[in-house]
């Protein structure tokens, strides 16, 4: 028989264990770690400047600029009185969502806001990372000066337009800019403070941005150039007397004529400054497209008109565009061979600035009418691929333009009642209910353009005809004068379901107002709801972190 | 027979079920619903049987009666079950095993142990394993479920499902800290001891065992029939569809559900070696159309003694091949069966297609639905070796090692004419896990002191790996997900595959001494490291020490004769856990995110995708314990009491963390702490013991009270604060996306799951003759704002607060007879399927409860007013058995016995709802609502065989 001396076995299976402690270090295999990632100049520039591309658009909820429900675009659309989201039947009271944005009676316990200052935020502080990071491999990858200066300006340039957004939206903010900053140092800089540096970078950096066109495929499809930022100053200095203004509540706002920018070694006053960056984007070659719908074609790359997009494609990209899946009729989608959700529509103030003032079509003056309805929009009797639809109960769907309330539950118009978001060329190929389409998402296009000029040129005492005779003739509009109310509408005409109304209305002072049918919205009377509120979790997170006035 | 009621406030009934022989084979049911209210304002309907129910059920009584059977466990008789009850190691022998028709090991427990919780609603078995609870939650991230070491191999809930329950022994349930340390971090929950059956003696045995059962579904949700659903869309003027037809779709969706069970085991060997061989079948088609189970089980263990007995090898395989067909989405299928329009046909129509209301967009046709496929097939392979040396009288070393492998393929299936528009689904998940560890044991004895020492040390090592493909975009539905490439879309992101390993090395040294027999003192201390700690913090000490004292023996005692037995139990102990988290948290890795265009390609890009924490520790978690095991009247009546309270700190939390500077919301981190404390209690009463006569009742009761303490602290220097509310679970369905929603939250200060609701007063008629719910201003600021923060309140938990398990069997000669029932109290339900049906707002869309034309509320707001209590008591089976006598067999069979067993025959609870056995348990989004996704409550009726030769 085999002696085993017993203090031999504890010491024994004791010195097992301990050789089995190397066993314990990690070795993932299905992802990369951050030290070994940026192993060469083009990983450094494809994972830190390239990788941000994933954040404009989207595919969950308030993940995205556009085409993502609940986020930056519904804070600044459905909340206006450019489109609304009526409560139908059983579908869409969801909590009372909507009808809180329409009436502005949102919260600072509004989760979908808080998940919009999250996604601002997480890209914010994703462009911080990739300049913490370019930083610290410059010189040990060698990056050339030239290389170090673009990668530096392009994300520089999307963490500004990242700012831009977040400080139109939630006013005083914090500026965070070092990747590696302490919640103890987190705390908002005044408005107008947020406002000069966004200006300031996108200044900056614009030399170091190509000048390429970024909605063409190619090199640049999709990226932040020249005229990007070109666009974002010009629309920043457009709304000078608003961003400069850090106590809106006070009913006092600078004047633009007073606000000075300094521009190509000249001092311009705000309305002389959007007039200059217009006219720089003018000579990078952007012009009004012949024909309006070219510019939300399914192939709209080949447009010379849009400037900044979202690319699309159904095989490709994960950005998703909801709101044609999310606005018409579940008939009419399923003509098509979508599932759609039968909500959004245009508000009845938007129907009459189109000239819709009669909701029997028979009975209109199709003279009255402007042309972009046709394009912007399904309404009246709804024809897909020529043939009309069958509303499920065994009707012809048609859609009621003026048969638009905030609860239509019970109406008879409850399921078809309102004007529908058309605008993008109907993709047949799209997937996911139509929300995977081709057509890549406009952000920023050149007919903005000039209606900034002339909004610019008229605020500063000038006239803006010129700029704004373009924009109605290319859609064979009359002429109309160029004053600042009919430029506001001219505004909600061409750029219908693009997000900027928000913007206008702030702009125009008119955002607090009860346009449409707003009867059961908060009373404002010092322009406090033109900010939204910093959210509770946000404040109960960084004591540092202070409300909103009027909140 | 089915039974509707809607009902609010007060009202309960009792649904009584009884079975009654008249004659040879005729059988007879009863229903008796008693109705008692506190106030009148409950709406209540009830339906008489119908004719063709009846038949049904005297059909099924007739089958039942004249040859088949149930009855799962083999029947051989253990004596001092009884003792165990309640306590905090409770052993499950086969005696106390769940009899009646067992689909599942885990069904064997229910109900059987104080404080342990195994959820059988429904027939989702995923759902099931899902909610075993020992003592309930104490952890936020995971790790809730107890271990499950079957037969000295760590494994989990779903391998304990791949066993027949034959094959057991007996399970062992050890609750507290003491108890569960020797098993280190991963018993933090709580442990199950599975022991299977092994080859005994040198006889050669066979067995058979099997049963065949029946199920129905005997209630479902009272919804308008065509005629009725016309009416009221005319009467209240609104464009419906009349499709013609009377279809009853959630009765069009079920079936007749079949199970049977089939076990041969085989036994044999001489004095030095035994083995026992065993193969077993079970089959389950449920009451729903196309959901079915399947598992295939061999098990093989051999032993053999060598070297004049101074080594043991004990040798065990196990194999099982599980095939789960399950519902894809249990919520959208029965949410479409009960609102779709019910004049459509109960088919597809002329051309085909399948009729189904554009409008509805949240729903489809439930019989388009029916045929996506959800399948798993899950094989488990597992294997052990033991080796025991004996060196002298005091010492030996033990060695174990063992290797279990489990592959898990999910295919799924989603036809063209419904939302998905033709999707393929294949996945697999392989996993392998690695366990060894030697320990010398030493034991000795001189005088009145045993001492007992053990040193260990043991390495597990776990790999994950797991593949996917998703296509979209089917040309041919026929195909299902047997060929993706019918598929014409692979999105970026449809395909993916991963790796995960994880490690783990722990030393353990226990101390056992016992002092005449009457004191015992066991101190265990126990080292666990875990890579997936960074390099400080990857190792943890776990003490625990525990002491009994066995008073009885006293001699202070001797004289009281009434008294048979008594001892006092206490224990404390430190345990760490880690469930919840996964590999590879501290370290800063980059993910693949997505596809952008790149100069010219769609290029890939890498990025992080959480905030990492360099800083994970252990969840520690310290308890105490303290109770008493007692004996009256030569143990006629035992008792036992436990109280336990338990701590747990630096909990493993997702956290809430400031955005900026965090590029996450989410952190996971170690922060905040939660209590639990309970009673545990267990009572036997043996009253009849005789040998013609015996009658055992059996029951087990426990009280948990569970408290958020905090979840906020220290991080790196900085203090943490996250919210003190958020929601744990909402409502989903048609106007329920997102706002305010949520009805199930977690508040610090208060249990996990509370339900925090606006309260309402009442129905109020509007200007349009509907009515609403009208909402208290409970803030009093003059407005209604419903949400967080505003006009809301606790409204109580979902969790319950008491919960028993009874068992009574009584025996007549070589008759028995076992009663099983399963209650628990104290929590609500959230009714969101009656907030919904009771909507008039989506009707003729979605169709509604026949109560709600009269009602006719046009609102949808989540209050309280459909929040009920959800106490129950449910039947879970009676069993009714026979074994003949020895001197009626032949001389090769040593036993036979038949068995009658009807599963679910009755639940008493207040409850309107279809069943008030939803997920009170598991914290997650189905937490404590009943919204729309309830199975249909169903009884089985089973007759079992049993025979050994």
């Amino acid at each position: 028989m085999i002696v085993v001396r017993p203090y031999i076995l504890i010491l024994g299976t004791a010195m097992a264990g301990m050789a089995l402690t190397s066993c314990l270090d990690e070795y993932p295999k299905g992802e990369v770690e951050e030290a070994e990632a940026y192993t060469s100049v083009a990983y450094i520039e494809r994972d830190l400047v390239g990788d941000l591309y994933n954040y404009i658009g989207g595919d969950s909820p308030s993940h995205g600029l556009q085409g993502t429900i609940r986020g930056v675009y519904d804070w600044n659309s459905v909340t206006t009185d450019e489109q609304m989201m009526p409560v139908r039947g059983a579908d869409w009271d969801d909590g009372g969502f909507w009808n809180r944005l329409y009436n502005h009676r949102w919260t600072s316990s509004d989760g979908e806001l808080s998940s919009t200052w999250k996604y601002l935020y997480e890209v914010i502080s994703r462009c911080n990372r990739s300049l913490y990071f370019i930083d610290r491999y410059r010189y040990r990858l060698v990056l050339t000066n030239e290389q170090y200066e673009a990668f530096t300006a392009e994300v520089r340039g999307l963490r500004a337009m990242f700012y831009f957004y977040t400080m139109d939206m939630f006013g005083n903010i914090p500026l965070v800019t070092d990747y590696n900053t302490p919640v103890s140092d987190i705390r908002q800089s005044p408005r107008s403070e947020v406002f000069r540096f966004i200006f300031n970078e996108l200044q900056e950096v614009a030399p170091y941005l190509k000048g390429e066109r970024s909605n063409e495929l190619g090199n640049y499809y999709g990226r932040f150039t020249r005229p990007v930022a070109y666009f974002l100053l010009a629309k920043l200095a457009l709304n000078a007397e608003v961003y400069s203004d850090n106590d809106w509540t006070d009913g006092i706002r600078p004047d633009g004529k007073s606000i000075y920018f300094s521009v190509d070694e000249k001092q311009l006053n705000a309305w002389e400054t959007v007039v200059y960056y217009c006219q720089e984007i003018y000579d990078l070659g952007y012009r009004l497209e012949e024909y309006y719908g070219t510019n939300f074609a399914i192939h709209n790359e080949v447009s010379k008109e849009n400037i900044f997009v979202i690319p699309m494609d159904n095989n490709l990209y994960s950005n998703r565009f909801n709101y044609i899946f999310r606005s018409l009729h579940a008939a009419h989608g399923g003509a098509i061979g979508w599932g759609t959700e039968n909500g959004t529509c245009a508000t009845v103030s938007t129907m009459n600035a189109y000239g819709i003032t009669e909701d029997n079509p028979s009975k209109r003056d199709p003279g009255e009418i402007d042309s972009r309805y046709y394009i912007n929009f399904h309404s009246d009797t709804v024809l897909v691929k020529g043939q009309k639809v069958n509303d499920g109960y065994g009707n012809v769907l048609v859609y009621h333009p003026l048969e638009v309330a905030e609860n239509l539950t019970g109406s008879p118009f409850e399921r078809n009642g309102g004007a529908r978001m058309a605008k993008y060329e109907t993709d047949f190929t799209a997937s996911e209910d139509g929300t995977l389409q081709n057509n890549d998402i406009v952000l920023f296009r050149y007919a903005d353009v000039l209606l900034m000029q002339a909004e610019a040129k008229v605020r500063n005492g000038g006239s803006g005809q010129e700029e704004m005779d373009f924009v109605r003739s290319r859609v064979h509009e009359k002429i109309r004068e160029a004053t600042l109310d009919n430029l506001l509408t001219e505004r909600l005409l061409e750029l219908m379901w693009e997000g900027w109304r928000r913007n206008d209305l702030i702009r125009f002072g008119k955002f607090t107002e009860l346009y449409d049918h707003r009867v059961n919205a908060v009373v404002d009377n010092t322009g406090y709801t033109t900010v939204f509120p910093i959210t509770g979790d946000v404040l109960s997170l960084n004591p540092n972190m202070v409300q909103n006035p009027g909140y | 027979m089915y039974h509707e009621s809607v009902k609010k406030n007060d009202s309960w009934y009792f649904h009584l079920f009884l079975k009654k022989k008249e004659g040879e084979n005729l059988v007879i049911q009863i229903f008796v619903h008693i109705f008692a209210s506190k106030n009148s304002n409950y709406i209540s309907t009830m339906k008489t049987v119908s004719k063709r129910r009846i038949t049904l059920c005297l059909l099924l009584s007739l089958i039942v009666t004249t040859g088949l059977e149930a009855q799962n466990r083999s029947f051989v008789l253990s004596d001092d079950s009884t003792h165990n009850i309640g306590g905090s190691t409770v052993v499950i022998d086969q005696k106390r095993m769940n009899r009646g028709l067992m689909t599942n090991s885990l069904q064997a427990l229910t109900g059987q142990a104080a404080g342990l919780n195994v959820q059988t609603s429904g027939a989702n078995r995923m759902a099931m394993l899902n909610s075993v609870r020992l003592r309930g939650t104490t952890s936020l991230t995971g790790g809730n479920e107890p271990l499950v070491i079957i037969d000295g191999v760590y494994s989990n809930l779903s391998a304990l499902s791949g066993i027949y329950p034959a094959d057991i022994e007996s399970f062992t349930i050890l609750k507290n800290a003491a108890e569960t340390a020797p098993y280190g971090s991963q018993g933090a929950s709580g442990v199950i001891v599975v022991t299977t059956k092994k080859g005994q003696g040198a006889q050669f045995h066979i067995s058979y065992d099997g049963n065949i059962g029946f199920e129905a579904a005997y209630k479902q949700l009272d919804m308008l029939d065509a005629n009725e659903y016309v009416a009221t869309a005319r009467q209240l003027h609104k464009p419906y569809v009349d499709g013609g037809n009377d279809t009853d779709f959630q009765r069009a969706l079920r079936r007749t559900g079949f199970a049977q069970n089939h076990h041969i085991a085989f036994s044999g060997g001489s004095d030095k070696q035994h083995y026992r061989a065993s193969l077993a079948y079970m089959g389950e088609n449920t009451v729903i159309t196309n959901n079915s189970y399947r598992n295939f089980a061999a098990k093989l263990d051999v032993s053999q003694q060598a070297f004049d007995d101074i080594l043991t090898i004990d040798l065990g395989v196990v194999g099982s091949s599980q095939r789960n067909n399950d519902i894809f989405d249990e919520q959208k299928l029965f949410y479409s069966a009960a609102t779709q329009n019910p004049t459509y046909p109960n088919g597809p129509n002329a051309s085909g297609g399948w009729d189904c209301n554009i409008n509805a967009t949240q729903i489809n046709n439930p019989l388009a639905l029916i045929v996506e496929e959800d399948k798993d097939k899950v094989l488990n392979f597992n294997s052990h070796i033991k080796l025991n040396y004996r060196i002298g009288k005091d010492w030996n070393v033990t060695a174990f090692g063992s290797y279990s492998f489990v592959s898990s393929e999910n295919s799924q299936f989603k036809p063209t004419w419904i939302w998905a528009h033709g999707q393929a689904d294949r996945s697999e998940t392989k996993s392998e896990a690695w366990l060894g560890n030697i320990a010398v044991n030493w034991t000795h004895d001189w005088g009145v002191h045993h001492l007992a020492a053990k040193q260990m040390a043991e390495y597990q090592s776990h790999t994950t790996t797991a593949f996917n493909a998703t296509v979209r975009g089917l040309s041919h539905n026929t195909v299902t997900n047997n060929n993706l490439a019918a598929g014409s879309m692979r999105q970026y992101g449809a395909t993916g595959s991963s790796y995960m390993n994880d490690a783990l090395l722990s030393f353990l040294t226990q101390v056992d001494y016992r002092l005449m027999d009457k004191y015992t003192v066991t101190v265990n201390a126990r080292v666990d490291g875990s890579s997936m700690f960074a390099d400080d913090h990857k190792w943890g000490l776990f003490p625990s020490l525990s002491a009994t004292w066995d008073l009885r023996k006293e001699s202070f005692f001797d004289d009281f004769d009434w008294l048979s037995q008594l001892k006092l139990r206490a224990g404390m102990g430190i345990s760490g856990n880690l469930g919840g988290i996964t590999a590879y948290n501290t370290l800063a890795l980059l993910y693949p995110t997505g596809l952008v265009p790149w100069y010219g390609t769609a290029t890939v890009t890498y990025t992080p995708k959480t905030n990492p924490n360099p800083d994970l520790h252990w969840e520690r978690r310290g308890s105490y314990n303290i109770g008493a095991d007692m004996g009256f009247f030569r143990n006629l009546v035992v008792l036992t009491v436990e109280y336990y309270h338990s701590n747990t700190r630096d909990m493993l939390y997702l956290y809430d963390v400031p955005v900026p500077p965090y590029t996450f919301d989410k952190m996971l981190a170690n922060l905040g702490r939660m209590s639990n404390k309970g009673f545990e209690m267990g009572i036997g009463y043996s009253p009849i013991h005789k040998r013609d006569m015996e009658l055992n009742i059996n029951l087990n009761m426990s009280y948990q009270k569970n408290k958020l303490i905090s979840l906020s602290g220290n991080y790196n220097g900085t203090y943490f604060s996250a919210p003190d509310m958020s929601s744990i679970a909402s409502l989903n369905g048609a106007g329920f996306h997102g706002g305010n929603n949520n009805i199930v939250y977690q508040i610090v200060g208060q249990p996990l799951g509370v339900f925090y609701l606006p309260h309402c007063l009442g129905l109020v008629t509007q200007d349009d003759g509907t009515t609403c719910y009208e909402i208290e201003d409970l803030d009093g600021n003059g407005r209604i704002n419903i949400e967080d923060g505003g006009d809301r309140y606790i409204a109580g938990q979902a969790t319950p607060k008491w919960t028993l398990g009874s068992n009574i069997s009584f025996r007549y000669y070589d008759f028995d007879i076992s009663i099983q029932m399963n209650g628990a109290f104290g929590h609500k339900i959230y009714n969101g399927t009656s907030l919904s049906y009771m909507n008039m707002r989506g009707f003729p869309d979605y169709n509604v409860l026949t109560d709600a034309p009269k009602y006719n509320i046009n609102d949808q707001t989540a209050t309280d007013y459909w929040l009920e209590r959800g106490d129950y008591l449910n039947f879970d089976y009676i069993t009714v058995g026979y074994t003949f006598p020895r001197k009626l067999l032949s001389r090769h069979i040593s036993a036979l016995r038949l068995s009658l067993s009807i599963n679910n025959p009755a639940t008493i609870t207040g409850y309107s709802g279809l069943t008030p056995m939803i997920n009170s348990f598991a914290v997650n989004s189905t937490m404590g609502i009943d919204d729309k996704r309830s199975y249909p409550p169903y009884c089985s009726y089973s007759l079992g065989f049993s025979i050994q030769f």
